[in-house]
């Protein structure tokens, strides 16, 4: 009995020196950009660093602001940009986190959040790799565990994308959509007009996908479960792809992938799926010393 | 030895009796706790319209925040003449803006009390000899560029030809090797050295214009290339072994491109003398 429980401590040995522990966040660098009032708004910004052990299991983190305020009492708004997951080889395995700008009389700040880990060791059906997903345009790519997380990714043909885009098309019904959206949300009329005129701005900025590059259409709720999409060459090696973009529209995204080579027709595409499983959080508080 | 520079600068640029107009538009207070610390104050001036100045830069005298705290960084050098960028994607009577560049101040303050200058504008419209453009400049390799607002302003400019490059390098090389041998290099250790020398002297992408330049008066404020339809094309000017590499990044001159100094003379650098009072801070 001794030696089966001696078994089972030794064989769980390996797993204990991998997990992680100590977890948590230091300040890098504070940032308090200050601006008058006028269409640019200032903010905090604060680089962080990660510490712990079992941090190099880890292939993306990212910062959950869940409660910011000054000494003064003031709650300060979290920014939407900068919370999706970031590669760890990206500025040194730094996080950034923005909130709003802190009263000029306050001398401190305090932050309450999580910081996540996306570990896809931790779960098999993290990465789907689907063989030959480039041989059947304009259909869902078909994988079971795709199927099983309920998540439907479309590789698009030049056709299937410009029906895509005359569909995205801002018209006046669109546009009255947005205002009213806009509205609900309590957005001022000056911003929904100028949040009109950027979208109308760069729907002027589309162009067909050039050679070589690869769309792939989804709903937001859809590319929000995902991490990262590689396209594999006939090595089985991701392509380099240095140019990533998504495209948002309401509901209907558009990601484009411009690998550094064309890929194969018999490309395969590995998906990196934000699963439960895969996924880490450490709560952290920090008090940070205004400069 | 002050009284020398206060006498030159007065000379060299008009400055104007009275006050200017100028109203804030925008203060940035940037503080972080290492570099890149600054407050930045961005001022209208209502009665001084963009088209009309090409670049502009503020001189602070003084500047202070309400707990008295010095916001002048005597450690900066001069600020020089910043381009206009908005000059050409202005409406005509769109006001200029200028912004000044301070120190931060105390957290504890609530307004800048004072700021104090002189703000300077480069206005070419105001000399007649504030331009040279050379039309189809390439056709002058190998020779001097020939323009009357140069010859006013004392500046000679020839454009290097692709043999002069050449005759050039040979002769760094030489000089170079004699300089070498008299280190006690040697047959294919002198020769190695010396190539490896002349891999990064005056190395030129494909696009770069070599100039050679003469301005005793320092007037030159921007030399930029003007395209057949008319937009400018900008680069960057660097200096290498006496010569002007002018580099814009792959796209290479045309023959029916133009080369167009701006220079600052007297006559088109204004300055006006302004004050700010009680700037309320962010």
């Amino acid at each position: 009995m001794r030696a089966v429980a001696f078994l089972i401590l030794l064989s769980s040995l390996p797993l204990a020196t991998h997990a992680q522990s100590g977890v948590g966040v230091d300040v890098d660098d504070v940032t308090d950009n200050r601006m008058s009032e006028g269409p640019m708004t200032g903010s905090l910004e604060l680089r962080v660093k990660l510490k712990g052990t079992g941090l190099d299991k880890a292939t993306a983190a990212r910062i959950v602001v869940k409660d910011a305020r000054d000494d003064r009492g003031n709650a300060l708004k979290a920014s939407t940009f900068g919370t999706d997951y970031m590669p760890r080889d990206y500025n040194s395995g730094t996080l950034q986190v923005s909130v709003s700008s802190p009263a000029r009389a306050a001398t401190s700040v305090s932050i309450k959040g999580t910081l996540e880990l996306f570990v896809p060791t931790r779960d098999p059906n993290a990465v789907v790799k689907i063989d030959k997903a480039l041989a059947k345009l304009d259909a869902p790519l078909s994988h079971a565990k795709l199927k099983s997380a309920k998540l439907s990714i479309t590789p698009l043909s030049p056709d299937g994308y410009a029906a895509r885009m005359k569909s995205r098309k801002l018209d006046d019904t669109k546009i009255a959509q947005i205002r009213a959206e806009g509205k609900k949300q309590g957005v001022p009329e000056k911003e929904i007009e100028l949040a009109i005129e950027l979208a109308k701005a760069f729907e002027g900025m589309d162009s067909p996908p050039s050679e070589g590059e690869l769309v792939l259409a989804g709903t937001k709720a859809d590319f929000d479960r995902i991490f990262r999409i590689d396209v594999l060459g006939a090595d089985g090696k991701p392509i380099d792809t240095s140019g990533r973009s998504v495209s948002t529209r309401g509901d209907d995204v558009l990601m484009t992938l411009q690998p550094s080579t064309p890929p194969p027709a018999s490309a395969a595409l590995q998906v990196y799926l934000l699963t439960a499983k895969s996924q880490m959080s450490f709560p952290f508080e920090l008090k940070v010393n205004l400069p | 030895m002050k009284r020398l520079f206060l006498t030159l600068t007065l000379t060299f640029a008009y400055v104007s009796a009275f006050a200017v107009d100028v109203t804030v538009n925008r203060v940035n207070d940037r503080r972080t706790g290492g570099s890149f610390s600054l407050l930045d104050i961005s001022m209208e001036l209502p009665k001084i319209k963009s088209v009309d100045v090409a670049a502009s830069r503020v001189l602070v005298t003084a500047a202070t925040d309400e707990t008295g705290r010095d916001l002048i960084d005597h450690e900066m050098s001069e600020p020089s003449l910043e381009t206009n960028h908005r000059l050409g994607n202005e409406t005509a009577a769109t006001p200029v803006t200028v912004s000044v560049r301070l120190k931060n101040p105390d957290r504890k303050a609530s307004k800048v009390s004072e700021v104090r200058g002189e703000i300077e504008l480069f206005m070419p419209s105001k000399d007649p000899n504030s331009v040279a453009e050379v039309a189809k400049f390439l056709s002058f390799s190998g020779k001097p560029v020939t323009h009357k607002a140069l010859k006013a302003n004392g500046i000679e400019i020839a454009v290097v030809s692709p043999a002069q490059i050449a005759a050039e390098k040979k002769r760094l090389g030489d000089a170079k090797r004699k300089e070498y041998e008299g280190y006690g290099y040697e047959g294919e250790n002198l020769d190695n050295a010396v190539s490896s020398y002349l891999e990064y002297v005056l190395r030129l992408e494909p696009s770069d214009v070599v100039l050679r330049m003469k301005d005793p008066n320092n007037r030159i404020q921007e030399i930029v290339y003007v395209d057949a339809a008319g937009e400018i094309k900008r680069g960057s000017l660097r200096d290498d072994e006496g010569f002007k590499i002018l580099t814009t990044w792959g796209e290479a001159p045309q023959p029916d491109w133009k080369l167009r100094v701006s220079m600052r003379t007297p006559k088109n650098l204004v300055r006006h003398a302004f004050a700010l009072k009680d700037v309320p801070l962010p």
